[in-house]
């Protein structure tokens, strides 16, 4: 039965090649892009899967409140905060605390390696994640101070080999660590990038016996995992940490009137549903994943809906076979069965080339989503999983209807040849084709208005000029105390050279999160319940002027007055300590950490960060010799000569050390990146459903203009223009289009709205966003239509009427 | 073996309703060669269809072997259908993704026959038909006649008891005609019922028995000599 199947459904496919190839072809298409998505999206989702105790490992996050309103986001929290938990709890089988190491450098005889996110990890953390050890005790690496676990890669990097354990590694500031283990490299799919952990006992050691992390409520920057004990719920357990908190920091927290809660986040949730202060890494994110995802079964529908509509529109040539067969005893399951059969062949064919198509497309596909995806990994379980799903899924999604029409055809009526398409049967491909529209409108009304936002981002005044700025990190090894005095000299010494204009340090540069977040500032004469966090930058007197800084009310740091301790804060900030006319700031006195710092001036806000973010209350502090960034403006006619010149003076201040530069206009955009990715990938795929679509649309026009042969002839013969005839059938596909608008419009309106909340600043989408894509899939759709309905309005009616 | 009693049917549109039988009574007895005749629309179309279980009656009695099978179910119908009948149709009804063997094949594999014992069957009729020569034709490439012969080989291919042939050689020339008739009267001779739907008085000269119809009911019947 099955060889009778196939031969004839074989026999179909090459009797009918263009049929076929407009359903394989889509199908392959759908399938192929279905399943890259669905590689990312698994991709996305699989990230700190590797690690044994999974489930019951949790991350300490924190949210700060200042006056009951939410203030700051924080992945890292207290250093206290784990150690006064596992005491508190006993749900808490163990923890393990990580404080960024900051800029480390490691010599190798002569040669310096800068290291890639080094962190301070306590024993614990080989106990609790399951990084496999190369070599060492992971109950013992990270227990002594001084010691550090090195990643396999950076092992054989300075020692060219693994056999390391007992060598010492000089480190910044010439200080001696020894090697207690070497971990395999941390996987990709991990929110966890270390090429080196030092014991937390070393940063104990180096902040001195006065500052027990133990007792340190107030410092926000360790990051706290939690290894609960099986069972436990996490949710009443992190009910129960303000008691804790309360108890350890109530009053500290009461004197500023503010608060602090601490929440559970899951490992494996951190990589997609995780941005907060001081995150391990850069995150990914989930929204987008599952736009992706939404985007990825549109694609596939779409060829899936062309296959039912070119099956059942085709139904007529296909009757005979099912009368012939119902004659000679066919039952009608097992037509049912033949047609699934031939669905399952044409499917078969397509994953074939989709399978094709994915290993032609995935190094464009890994160099437009800045994925790592392999063709290993392709191979993956998963991989084939989804493979098999899709494919059982679209052999029968595609399939089961057209089999359901075909048979039920009664034979007597086919035989006679007397099968007339039904209405119910016209208005089903009429409703699948609209909903095929409907999706490539949403599609491409969503392409339109990523675009447009990433547009109107970059195109927005920043309130600060970043032309033409190089900015060089700061040096990491300092040799003397003459440190600073150096970098001063330096600073003087480029300003003294030509092609370049201006220079300023800072500890942040824009373009990047402003790390220092400083609590408890107030109004001098402000009682202490009051004071607020506010984000801090350390600036030298040149700051302002470098990137043209509007100055709203007072004036600019100057060396004129001698000043050593002003703040310059933007509008926010003055917002925020209780100024709503910024020029009555000026020359009141703030409370910082002890120090009492003169208000000079309120700038304009200025976008720091990218406009996804929210103007934050920032304010500038003076440090006449702050080490940082140091930025220069440089002339544009010899930006290589300049860079020349100042890597010049650079070894000459800072021997030993790498001069690291970049333009402040690439830095900024680059956080434009993700979104970049996101609408370029949301492009290329709107534009493959289109493609489908089309190809769907073509075939269906081929149909429906062969049953209209006769009508075309009559209406020719009765006097009908060409024009008329065109107008009649193009008008039949534009009202499908319209209906598809009016469905996707609303739906895509509500998406984009729901999207762009992601944005502090954001376009508003226009009468133009909805009505392009609609003027564009009318464009196309009509092309597609034209050479069918050309032929047919062109065609002689006396052949017309012969099909008769 | 057929015997039908009252027999009605009826098509309807939202306006009209048309009687396609009214009350039609006859019988045929097994080996009998029936030819029946009339003019379009007298429903002569209709009775086969119904005799050869496409199409089920509004109202009546219908006897097959001795069992009612008016009111049978799809499934009964078609299991009942391809082990006791074979069809030829005017347009010959070829599969034409199928070649000459296959399309002969096609009733076997529904019976349930095994491979090698479909292909012995085919090939002896086949031979019988004397159209062994094209078993690896498609039906475009064979001339009318020829594709007829076909739709007899596949008809009989089962052995059925009942043959039922609507208008068989409304598409052929008269000597193509001639020849599918013979092969009707040389099956009908070796012990096959053979019921035959015909506008053509020369093909029913070949028959044992015409039953003629107007308006879905028997005017008159001639028994042939």
């Amino acid at each position: 039965m099955f060889k009778n199947y196939l031969k004839i459904a074989w026999r179909n496919i090459f009797h009918h090649k263009a049929y076929a190839a407009i359903n394989i072809v889509g199908l392959a298409l759908g399938i192929a892009a279905c399943l890259l998505i669905l590689q990312y999206v698994n991709y996305e989702l699989g990230f700190d899967r590797q690690h044994a105790r999974k489930e019951n490992i949790y991350r300490v996050i924190q949210d700060r409140y200042d006056n009951g309103k939410l203030s700051t986001q924080w992945a890292a929290g207290a250093y206290a905060v784990g150690s006064a938990f596992k005491e508190a709890f006993p749900e808490i089988d163990d923890y393990v605390r990580l404080n960024q190491a900051g800029s480390q450098v490691l010599r190798r005889g002569n040669d310096l390696i800068k290291l890639e996110n080094p962190y301070f990890a306590s024993s614990s953390f080989f106990k609790i994640f399951s990084f496999p050890l190369v070599k060492g005790d992971p109950a013992t690496a990270l227990k002594e101070p001084f010691t550090v676990a090195l990643s396999e890669t950076l092992a054989k990097k300075l020692f060219g080999s693994v056999d390391v354990l007992g060598k010492e590694l000089k480190v910044t500031g010439d200080r001696i660590y020894k090697v207690t283990a070497v971990y395999k490299d941390m996987p990709s799919q991990s929110h966890m990038h270390f090429e080196a952990l030092f014991s937390f006992a070393s940063f104990v050691q180096l902040i001195g016996p006065d500052n027990n992390p133990d007792n340190a409520w107030n410092w926000d920057g360790c990051l706290t995992y939690l290894l609960l004990k099986p069972g436990t719920d996490p949710k009443k357990l992190e009910k129960k940490f303000m008691a804790v908190v309360t108890q350890k920091n109530g009053e500290s927290l009461k004197q500023y009137n503010a608060d602090v809660k601490y929440y559970l986040q899951p490992l494996t949730d951190i990589h997609l549903y995780s941005n907060r202060m001081l995150e391990a890494g850069a995150n990914g994110d989930g929204k987008t994943t599952y736009l992706l995802m939404g985007i990825a079964f549109f694609v596939v529908l779409i060829a899936w809906i062309n296959y039912i509509n070119l099956a059942t529109a085709r139904a007529i040539s296909r009757a005979k076979e099912v009368g012939i067969r119902k004659a000679v005893g066919s039952q009608r399951s097992q037509l049912i069965g033949q047609f699934l059969f031939e669905s399952a062949l044409l499917n078969a064919m397509a994953v074939a080339l989709a399978f094709v198509i994915i290993l032609a497309v995935v190094p464009l596909f890994n160099r437009l989503t800045g994925q790592s995806i392999s063709i290993g990994q392709l191979g993956g379980g998963m991989f084939w999983l989804n493979f098999l799903l899709l494919y059982i899924a679209g052999s029968f999604i595609s399939g089961i209807y057209p089999a359901l029409v075909l048979s039920s055809f009664k034979p007597i009526v086919v035989l006679k040849g007397k099968l007339v398409h039904t209405t119910q049967g016209s208005y089903l491909r009429k409703g699948l084709v609209v909903l095929q529209f409907a999706a490539s409108l949403f599609l491409l009304i969503g392409t339109l208005a990523v675009s447009k936002q990433i547009r109107y981002m970059k195109k927005q005044e920043l309130g600060m000029n970043i032309d033409q700025t190089l900015v060089i990190k700061k040096p990491i090894v300092v040799t003397d105390s003459t440190f600073l005095n150096q970098l001063t000299s330096f600073k003087n010494s480029l300003e003294g050279q030509s092609g370049i204009q201006k220079a300023s340090s800072s500890t942040s540069v824009p373009g990047e999160p402003v790390g220092w977040n400083a609590g408890g500032i107030r109004l001098l004469s402000q009682p202490e319940n009051v004071a607020k966090q506010y984000r801090v930058i350390g600036v030298d007197y040149d700051y302002v002027d470098m990137f043209d800084l509007k100055v709203k009310a007072g004036r600019n740091f100057s060396r004129d007055f001698g000043e050593k301790k002003g703040v310059i804060f933007n509008e926010s900030a003055a917002n925020q300590i209780g100024f709503t006319k910024p020029e009555d700031a000026i020359g009141k006195d703030i409370f910082f950490w002890g120090d009492t710092l003169r208000i000079v001036g309120v700038v304009h806000n200025f976008h720091q960060q990218s406009l996804r973010d929210a103007f934050e209350p920032l304010i500038l502090r003076l440090f006449p010799d702050v080490r940082g960034y140091i930025s220069l403006k440089v002339h544009a006619a010899d930006v290589k000569g300049s860079i020349t010149k100042v890597e010049k003076e650079w070894n000459r201040f800072f021997p030993g050390n790498t001069f690291e530069y970049f333009f402040l206009d690439e830095h900024f955009n680059s956080q434009y990146k993700s979104d970049q990715q996101f609408g370029l990938v949301f492009g290329i795929f709107t534009t493959m459903a289109i493609f489908v679509a089309c190809m769907g649309l073509f075939g269906l026009a081929s149909f429906t203009t062969l049953q209209k042969t006769k009508e075309i002839g009559i209406r020719k013969v009765l006097g009908a223009s060409v024009n008329s005839i065109l107008k009649a059938l193009y008008q039949e596909f534009a009202w499908l289009i319209l209906v598809a608008f009016v469905i996707a419009t609303p739906i895509a309106w509500f998406a984009i709205n729901k999207w762009l909340e992601g944005y502090a600043f954001r376009m508003r989408p226009d009468t133009i966003t909805f009505v392009l894509p609609l003027l564009v899939i009318l464009l196309v759709a009509l092309i597609t239509v034209s050479y069918q309905t050309i032929k047919a309005a062109l065609a002689n009616p006396v052949h017309s009427l012969r099909t008769e | 073996m057929i015997k039908i009693t009252n027999l009605e049917k009826y098509y309807r549109t939202e306006e009209v309703e048309t009687v396609a039988l009214n009350k039609l009574s006859f019988e045929v007895k097994e080996g009998e060669f029936v030819a029946v005749m009339g003019p379009s629309g007298c429903g002569k179309s209709t009775l086969l269809n119904i005799l050869g279980l496409l199409d089920d009656p509004d109202a009546g009695s219908f006897l097959f072997n001795g069992i009612e099978v008016a009111k049978f179910n799809e499934r009964k119908r078609a299991d009942l259908r391809k082990h006791n009948i074979g069809f030829v149709f005017q347009s010959f009804n070829l599969i034409d993704e199928l070649t000459v063997f296959e399309n002969v094949e096609l009733p076997l594999i529904y019976t349930g026959v095994k491979a090698s014992e479909r292909k012995k069957i085919v090939e002896e009729v086949l031979d019988k038909m004397v159209i062994m020569h094209r078993r690896n034709h498609y039906p475009q490439q064979l001339s009318g006649g020829q594709q007829q012969r076909v739709a007899v080989a596949r008809a009989v291919v089962n052995n059925p008891k009942l043959i039922l042939a609507d208008e068989p050689t409304g598409n052929l020339d008269s000597s193509n005609g001639n020849e599918v008739m013979q092969l009707l009267t040389d099956l009908n001779e070796q012990g096959t019922t053979i019921i035959m739907v015909t506008h053509s008085e020369h093909d029913a000269r070949y028959s044992h028995r015409v039953i003629r119809m107007l308006d879905g009911q028997t005017v008159m019947e001639n028994i042939m000599i």
